[in-house]
């Protein structure tokens, strides 16, 4: 660690997160919580069908039910522009014409409250006709495949990306991506090994454990969602081109949210709430449950093809891969994914060759977006798994082999990107220590590390107002969301740090996009490295404003004014903040308003803005009896630059990797033929607290080496990245057997070892049909 | 989950009372403990009643208690209670351990062993336990009171053999005797088990022979089953009983009715049962 540049006496303590007790103990406002005079409640009708055209919606009934208010379709929307979408414009309001997914919603009923509007869904009757539907990448890819999508799309500026968008082009893919570098085909020619195979990583559920929720009111003053977004800002973008109005008179207030991870990035259900209360000329509240939840959001699952070749001395020479996600029915921020998942494939080595395609694909299943690692931890399945396998192949230990090829700090691995800002050398032999790499293990145990690098942070454009009032408290108005990974806390302690004053004596003002200045998102783990820097530039920016109200006070020149903590100095002369604004000011109140616009120039215009990285090792044992897998020790390096807040910061590494050990070992969407069938907790299993390893070790590398405040970089998705690969290689080195998809359940362990004992192939060919036929035999 | 349709909840004073309201209401009534099973289904909308009956209004049905050579379990007795009850703990420790370990803390604070029973929902421990156990249950309806079996009781996923007046008043189960070695395993990876395994045999001799065994297998298939044949290779000198095993799996597995779903597919299920039953042998013979 090299040294800190200067001593700190709020940031880089675990000070406690300032909305504890508020959470603890159900003070915390949520979005469901909110509550407007007359406000009524909408509920929706889904469509049963995976494609089908709509002939016709009868609602007569439905409106004639007392209590009900309004019914809303698809073909009632006239005078709103009725398809949104910040990458691809594809998402109606409402399915129109036809419906793309079995769980669309094609009708909502907006009445007195939940119950009548829900019993009111019983009196609509909605004629279909049915249409043959692509239910997987390859149904999508056929030739003669029916299309989602007939119309074309222009590509949406806040896509996040430079490329254009690929869908509307007469096919069902949505995005591709290509990158490449070297000559990989001369590569794998020279290769002297090279290991080949295909993965599959499953979709999942990112299970906030809030669904999603939407206050909506719209009158002459625009339109106001109170919403459980991640964006508030995209959505307010989003909302204003529904409804034709200027962004200034589309308000976006996001109260806390019970949690993101990438599923309440960009816009979800507020244009058909707003829609709602505009058609029902009152408030209108909509909140899903866990169930339409699932049908909201998913996670791209995702086939990966993928070679590696190294040369005659160890190191790696090439890689190759072809990757399919499964975007479903809308493009939502599919795109995006798919742009990381090419970016991210290849791995943080030092690979000379490089060709990498990634195929976004429609189909007829519910829309996947943006998930907590962004198509890294789909493509390093088969990346990492792979590193392994090749180390092997040659003879050489998986953590050596590592360390003799991952790119070094300073270097450029990844083509026209900024050069790596992180120790991912010294991580890896923290985390060989930590996990006790060359202990001997019995007989069913194993151990593995991963590491990977996330191109982070987004597009750098955000901005922070800091208002140091009278008395010398502060008020931040941020417009990141907490979303329970603590970014309130951060920005208060870095407030306090620069003013100079407690932390007690900072508010923050959280998003609403009629008070808090623009912050294009919260998410990429951009939070502290973008708007903590923006709001440690305001606070500079206040400071500098009261030296000079200071020198104007004590009749001096700026120079002659020296900055204390908490305020100035003057030979022997010292005024804190609110002896110098009262002086100033000639009043008991008054205040500095510091202001900061970050945007991608100086240190920001190279991207990315930081890569994030993540590094762990676990080590499992296996029931070879039963198949089951237990992760018993993990360790994991946070490597932050420098954590604001270390407890904090090593909650969301074990936050992440706990989500990815979820996916590793139980979690997947299971499709039967149209239908999501586990979509609901009883049949979806998220980690509980007895699946926590036994040992834990987290750490963190503060190098103070990235572009956030005090060198600190983004984290909270880099430990999930690399968990899967970890957990199967782990399998592998206890058993001898290595499975190329996840997650590890039982039954499937069971299977591919009772296969390698009998001499078969060990992994059959990834197939999403093993449930299906399970239930058809069954 | 959706909102709950309109309903009403009535609270009858007696079981007799109860009995008259659920036969006045029909398809459209439902006798409602805990709820755990019954508001989840409603709130999926998968079942519908207009009137529900609360049970727990009923005096006299949480209690527990040893009389006779039985435990009886009262019909609204919470599956907590069992859990930590004093007279269940010292008398059937294997039955306390199982309940501790159904479902979550809070559907055992409000979810009853009777409610298990009755809704018959194929992944239950309660009921594969109490199948080995012998265990018989008691109800009640206008036309009076019947003892039935844990077979008679639970005819087949979903369905139990009560008519739609009658309520479970109480659960007996056989007190064990002196030498009696049993175990209960599960297997368990979604919310409710895939597995469970349920041992009973009496001994003789120390544990060196066994004279009469029950083996229950549940969750695997449509109802808790026992296998005759299966009990029969599990009787005689323990060594040889323990070479026995696999084939009692086998004979098990195969009455068993296995079912492919979503928990595995029945070859695994099949796989399962010789696992486990060998766990479960292995269990009741602790410290060997
Ligand atoms: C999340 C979850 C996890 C679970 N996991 C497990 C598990 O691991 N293992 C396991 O064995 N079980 C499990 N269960 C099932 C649980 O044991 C039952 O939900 C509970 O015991 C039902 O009792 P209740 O009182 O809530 O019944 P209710 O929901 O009130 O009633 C259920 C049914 O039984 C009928 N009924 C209730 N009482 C009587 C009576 N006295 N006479 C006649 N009919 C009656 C009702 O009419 C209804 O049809 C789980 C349940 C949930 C929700």
């Amino acid at each position: 660690m090299s040294e800190k540049k200067r001593e700190f006496y709020v940031v880089n303590h675990s000070v406690p997160r300032g909305d504890g007790v508020a959470k603890v103990t159900g003070q915390a406002k949520y979005a469901s919580d909110v509550v407007l005079p007359g406000m009524a409640y909408a509920k929706l009708l889904r469509s049963p069908y995976a494609h089908a055209r709509i002939l016709s919606i009868k609602v007569g009934e439905a409106e004639a039910q007392p209590g009900v208010f309004a019914v809303l379709t698809g073909d009632r929307l006239e005078g709103l522009n009725p398809y949104y979408g910040h990458a691809v414009k594809d998402h109606p309001v409402l399915a129109m014409g036809k419906v793309r997914y079995v769980g669309e919603p094609v009708v909502a009923v907006v009445a007195v409250d939940e119950r009548t509007a829900f019993q009111a869904l019983d009196h609509i009757t909605v004629q279909y006709e049915e249409m043959p539907a692509v239910l997987s990448v390859e149904q999508a890819l056929a030739k003669g495949a029916p299309i989602l999508h007939e119309r074309t799309f222009a590509a949406g500026g806040f896509r996040g990306f430079e490329a254009d968008v690929s869908a509307g082009r007469g096919t069902n893919i949505c995005q591709e991506a290509h990158v490449t570098w070297g000559d990989a085909d001369k590569a794998f020619a020279e290769a002297a090994a090279v290991v080949e195979g295909e993965y599959y990583y499953p979709m999942a559920y990112a299970y906030a454990m809030e669904p999603y929720v939407c206050v909506a009111e719209v009158n002459e003053s625009g339109v106001t969602c109170y919403s459980s977004c991640q964006h508030p800002f995209i959505v307010r973008h989003d909302v204003a081109g529904v409804f034709n109005l200027p962004v200034s008179k589309v308000r976006l207030v996001v109260p806390f949210v019970g949690g993101g991870y990438g599923s309440k990035s960009y816009t979800k259900i507020e244009p058909l709430t707003a829609a709602c209360a505009w058609k029902a000329r009152r408030p209108v509240k909509l909140q899903l449950s866990v169930e339409e939840a699932v049908l909201t959001t998913r996670s791209d699952d995702a086939l990966v093809r993928e070679r590696t070749a190294v040369d005659a001395q160890g190191k790696l020479l090439a890689r190759q891969a072809t990757i399919y996600l499964n975007t479903g029915a809308y493009a939502e921020n599919s795109p995006l994914v798919c742009e990381k998942a090419a970016n991210r494939a290849a791995g943080p080595y030092r690979i000379p060759n490089a060709r990498i395609d990634c195929y976004g694909v429609y189909t007829n299943t519910a829309p996947a977006s943006s998930f907590r690692g962004f198509g890294s931890a789909q493509v390093t399945l088969a990346a990492e798994s792979q590193i392994d396998e090749i180390a092997e192949k040659i003879g050489q230990d998986p953590l050596a082999f590592r360390l003799a090829n991952v790119a070094e700090r300073g270097e450029v691995f990844f083509p026209k990107s900024r050069p790596l800002d992180g120790d991912l050398k010294s991580d890896l032999k923290k985390v060989a220590d930590l996990l006790g790499w060359d202990k001997p293990l019995p007989k069913g145990k194993g151990r593995a590390v991963g590491c990977t690098a996330s191109d982070a942070g987004a597009y750098p454009v955000t901005s922070a107002a800091v208002r140091v009032h009278g008395d010398g408290s502060v008020s931040v108005l941020t417009g990141s969301t907490e979303l329970g990974q603590g970014s309130h806390t951060i920005v208060a302690q870095i407030a306090a740090e620069e003013i100079g004053v407690p932390f007690e004596k900072v508010r923050v003002v959280g998003s609403d996009t009629a008070i808090t200045p623009f912050d294009r998102s919260t998410g990429a783990s951009r939070t502290t490295t973008l708007m903590g820097r923006a709001v440690l530039e305001a606070c500079q920016d206040a400071v500098s404003q009261m030296r000079a109200m200071a020198a104007d006070v004590l009749r001096c020149p700026v120079e002659e004014v020296t900055l204390m903590r908490g305020g100035v100095q003057r030979g022997a002369d010292r005024l804190d903040w609110s002896q110098v604004l009262a002086r100033y000011f000639g009043l008991p109140d008054g205040e500095v308003l510091g202001r900061a616009y970050l945007r991608k120039a100086g240190d920001l215009s190279q991207l990315p803005v930081f890569w994030e990285l993540g590094c762990l090792g676990v080590q499992v044992s296996v029931d070879e009896e039963t198949g089951r897998v237990h992760l018993e020790k993990l360790a994991v390096v946070g490597d932050v630059g420098l954590a604001i807040n270390p407890a904090l910061a090593e909650g969301q590494d074990l936050g992440a990797a706990t989500m990815g050990m979820g996916i590793g070992l139980y979690e997947e969407l299971i499709y039967d033929g149209e239908q999501l069938v586990n979509n609901s907790l009883l049949d979806y299993r998220v980690p509980r607290f007895s699946d926590l390893p036994e040992e834990l070790h987290l750490a963190l590398t503060e190098n103070q080496d990235g572009v956030g405040p005090y060198g600190a970089k983004g984290g909270g998705e880099g430990s999930l990245n690399p968990i899967s690969s970890a957990l199967v290689n782990a399998l592998y080195r206890a058993t001898g057997v290595r499975l190329r998809r996840v997650p590890l359940l039982p039954e499937r362990v069971w299977r591919a070892l009772r296969d390698a004992r009998h001499g078969r192939e060990s992994c059959p060919a990834p197939t999403k049909q093993d449930a299906k036929s399970r239930r058809e035999a069954g | 989950m959706m909102p709950l349709r309109r309903f009403r909840i009535h609270q009858p004073g007696t079981i007799a009372e109860a009995a008259e309201m659920l036969a006045h209401f029909g398809e459209s009534g439902r006798l409602y403990a805990g709820g755990t099973e019954l508001l989840l289904a409603m709130k999926h909308d998968v079942l519908r009643f207009e009137h529900l009956v609360d049970v727990k209004t009923v005096p006299g049905l949480a209690g527990i208690e040893a009389n006779g050579g039985w435990l009886r379990i009262g019909g609204v007795a919470t599956h907590r209670s069992i859990e930590i009850s004093p007279v269940v703990r010292q008398r059937l420790p294997l039955f306390a351990e199982m309940e501790a370990k159904v479902a979550n803390g809070r559907v055992r604070a409000t979810g009853t062993l009777a409610g298990n029973l009755c809704f018959a929902e194929p992944h239950s421990d309660p009921a594969t336990l109490l199948l080995a156990l012998e265990a018989r249950v008691r109800v009640e309806g206008r036309s009076g009171p019947r003892t039935l079996t844990i077979q008679e009781l639970i005819p087949g996923a979903y369905q139990t053999s009560l008519a739609s007046d009658e309520i479970l008043t109480a659960v007996e189960i056989p007190l064990p005797k002196n030498g009696q070695r049993a175990s209960y395993l599960k297997f368990q990876v979604h919310e409710r088990p895939t597995l469970g395994l349920a041992l009973v045999m009496e001994t003789q001799d120390r544990g060196q022979a066994i004279a009469t065994a029950r083996v229950a297998v549940g969750c695997v298939c449509p109802f808790p089953r026992r296998s005759r044949q299966a009990e029969s290779l599990l009787v005689g000198d323990r060594p040889q009983v323990e070479r026995n095993l696999s084939q009692a799996a086998e004979v098990l597995a195969d009455e068993a009715d296995l079912i492919d779903d979503l928990e595995g597919g029945a070859d695994y299920k099949r796989h399962l049962i010789s696992v486990f039953l060998k766990r479960a042998f292995a269990c009741a013979f602790p410290g060997r």
